[in-house]
């Protein structure tokens, strides 16, 4: 009872951490935990290989993303025409 | 996957000229330190707010915003981390102001492209093109936060510590919205789904 009652903890407990799995965010322990937990789920272990295709899948969207107009500097030839002035608030990160 | 590796050394030598000729007043430096990045940058911007037309919009309002304030960078980020900042800072008004006036668009179908492989056949296509547009739709249907955070990671392929830095948040809290935006992207698109995709 107490190790089935463990086991839906462990499933609920990797489902929310296969992202962090992946990722290389868990402690060596909570890693542990997750890895024993997906040998015997499959599910769990269906989601280790759906996080990496979504991680690849979000990659090669990037590939093939459209150039920028070619008159995207057109405001600031405008603003540097009309000599532009410093009022920019942006915060240096 | 990380597109940047060289993002948290100081700004190099070939920038620095180019910032500092850009601070007194010369138009094509400008131009140059920023035309390096416009590219990625509106891929970026099409992604965060998923029109086109709005998109550039936002991206001519950014690099207005730069030129105008380039006196005041300072060089302790990279240039691109800075650019990066401010266009997110204008998506966020750009969606705020949308948001006021009640306006929902359409996701963009284009904004998102996967490249499906060459030898694949018709059946896969169509898994293919399915799964971009669940992926798409997922993504802009998460909020603004979670979203921006998916795109700066995990498409664009930065750094967690440029991402962050670029979103404005620590990178604890930072890698929190992106577990958060994944799981739910996830879920939209069903791992069984995933598993099965060619790509």
């Amino acid at each position: 009872m107490l190790r089935a009652l463990r086991r839906g903890d462990d499933h609920a407990w990797s489902q929310e951490h296969l992202s962090h799995y992946v990722e290389g965010d868990l402690s060596w322990r909570a890693r542990r935990r997750l890895e024993l937990h997906a040998e015997e789920c499959p599910d769990c272990n269906r989601g280790i290989r759906a996080v990496r295709a979504l991680l690849r899948l979000m990659h090669a969207s990037a590939n093939r993303a459209s150039a920028a107009p070619a008159d995207i500097f057109e405001r600031v030839r405008a603003d540097a025409a009309r000599g532009g002035t410093d009022v920019n608030q942006a915060r240096e990160p | 996957m990380t597109r940047s590796p060289t993002t948290h050394r100081p700004i190099e030598a070939p920038e620095r000229d180019l910032v500092r000729r850009a601070q007194a007043g010369e138009l094509t430096a400008f131009e140059q330190l920023a035309g390096a990045h416009t590219d990625r940058l509106y891929a970026v911007v099409v992604r965060l707010v998923g029109d086109r037309t709005e998109a550039e919009d936002v991206v001519q309002e950014s690099l207005l915003r730069a030129w105008r304030g380039i006196g005041r960078f300072q060089g302790h980020a990279m240039f691109s981390t800075w650019l990066y900042r401010i266009a997110v800072n204008e998506c966020n008004r750009a969606l705020e102001r949308r948001l006021r006036h009640g306006v929902v668009l359409p996701v963009d179908e284009e904004s998102i492209q996967v490249p499906a492989p060459a030898d694949d056949g018709p059946a896969s296509q169509a898994e293919q093109e399915e799964l971009r547009e669940g992926l798409d739709t997922a993504i802009a249907g998460l909020d603004p936060p979670y979203r921006t955070a998916l795109v700066l990671r995990d498409i664009e392929g930065l750094s967690t510590r440029e991402a962050a830095k670029i979103a404005g948040v620590g990178e604890a809290a930072f890698k929190s919205r992106l577990h958060q935006a994944r799981l739910k992207v996830r879920a939209a698109l069903g791992d069984a789904a995933l598993v099965a995709a060619p790509i």
